[in-house]
């Protein structure tokens, strides 16, 4: 009796703090739609990159992030993404907005629990579903 | 090495106090064990080193995959429940023998959950660009691993060893409730880490990553069985040495005191 609601209360705590706290990251939709509330706090942005990134002279990377058809142009400074990051591939970027663009500090990939031998020489995108959206 | 081997040049001080006899933790069981453990070791070296492809993206990376999720699996879904089944049992009948095998597979699950963080981390920085984020899955792993640390601390405690077994029981309830929290954690928040790898016939990973990645679960569980049994035989045996000295203890005070009752009633 005494465990099992230990045991409960735990676990409702645990869930409570992990949902309630804030999200892990916003998708690029959300992220626009609250941009007044964000302002120019820091923060996490899902999205599939949907345009070829590039470094200009200064050492500024440049390319578009996109979620449920709404598109957010990210320009980040510091280090430079994993080997994986490339046109189609799922990315998580710190950073706060500035204006109409996001300055990222950081970029993530977000991998999907999906493997492909290099040798099949498919060259879709598993890791992303349809319309760019994830599974 | 079986115990007549050990026997060797005969010693008067053994584990059971059997004069001539050393107790081994070693048996027919474990040794076909240890026999699966290592050639599944080795096949699964070969598979995954040499034999699978490298991924369309992640390259070789993904070779971290057959023996990063074999051991989460093992330590979280099997040493843990092992934990969770020996605390419940020694809470309802009060054995030495639940109590004792809750703690073996605590143990040796805390050193997998080690390996899951460790391997999850090397395989996290070629992939992700991050040994460590704070997502939802490597937060609550960590808390399992705090969780399952202070359970092995709990069962040190200098106190009454059943009043002991009874508080690491609860924290080893305690610890499986977090263990669901785990398993969950990809599929209720957003979170970097990948969904869950276990979809049972609904498979996205080709055939020959998904035979790699088999037998690393078959390899991982037979280490951890050798190990389990091992450290529960070791624990068993530990726990009659300590009954012994209690017994001779209390013999030697109840004689010590006999004696010198009577040598003050003599005063």
């Amino acid at each position: 009796m005494l465990i099992g609601s230990v045991v409960l209360v735990l676990g409702f705590v645990l869930f409570k703090a992990l949902s309630s706290a804030s999200v892990y990251f916003y998708n690029v939709d959300e992220a626009i739609e609250q941009k007044a509330e964000l302002a120019d706090r820091t923060f996490r942005m899902q999205g599939v990159v949907v345009s070829e990134p590039s470094t200009d002279a200064t050492g500024v990377l440049s390319f578009e992030v996109s979620f449920n058809d709404v598109n957010a142009e990210i320009r980040h400074i510091g280090e430079e993404p994993t080997d994986l990051f490339e046109l189609g591939m799922p990315v998580v970027v710190e950073g706060r907005w500035n204006g109409r663009v996001f300055e990222s500090t950081q970029i993530l990939i977000k991998h999907s629990e999906t493997y492909v031998a290099e040798n099949e020489g498919d060259s879709s995108r598993p890791g992303v579903g349809e319309n760019g959206v994830l599974p | 090495m079986n115990a007549s081997e050990l026997d060797g040049p005969r010693v008067k001080r053994t584990v059971l106090g059997q004069e001539g006899r050393v107790v081994s933790t070693s048996s027919e069981l474990t040794r076909a064990l240890g026999v699966v453990a290592i050639v599944a070791s080795v096949v699964l070296v070969v598979l995954g080193l040499f034999v699978s492809p490298a991924d369309l993206f992640q390259g070789d990376n993904v070779r971290l995959f057959y023996l990063h999720v074999p051991v989460a699996i093992v330590a979280l879904y099997i040493a843990f429940t092992v934990t969770l089944v020996g605390s419940v049992m020694f809470l309802l009948k009060g054995s030495v023998f639940w109590d004792l095998l809750a703690g073996a597979a605590a143990e040796v699950g805390v050193l997998f959950l080690g390996l899951t963080l460790v391997t999850g981390m090397l395989w996290g920085r070629p992939t992700w660009g991050a040994y460590w984020v704070w997502d939802p899955r490597l937060t609550s792993t960590a808390v399992s691993f705090v969780l399952y640390l202070g359970y092995l601390a709990v069962r040190k405690l200098e106190m009454d060893p059943t009043a002991r077994s009874r508080r690491a029981a609860v924290l080893g309830i305690v610890g499986f409730a977090n263990t669901i929290i785990v398993k969950y954690s990809v599929s209720w928040w957003r979170g970097l880490h990948q969904g869950s790898t276990l979809k049972p016939l609904d498979s996205q990973i080709e055939g020959l990553m998904m035979f790699s990645f088999f037998v690393g679960v078959v390899a991982m569980m037979a280490v951890f069985a050798w190990l389990l049994v091992h450290r529960f035989r070791l624990a068993w045996l530990q726990y009659q040495v300590d009954e012994r000295q209690l017994e001779v203890a209390l013999r030697e005070r109840r004689s010590e005191g006999s004696s010198s009752g009577l040598a003050q009633g003599g005063i």
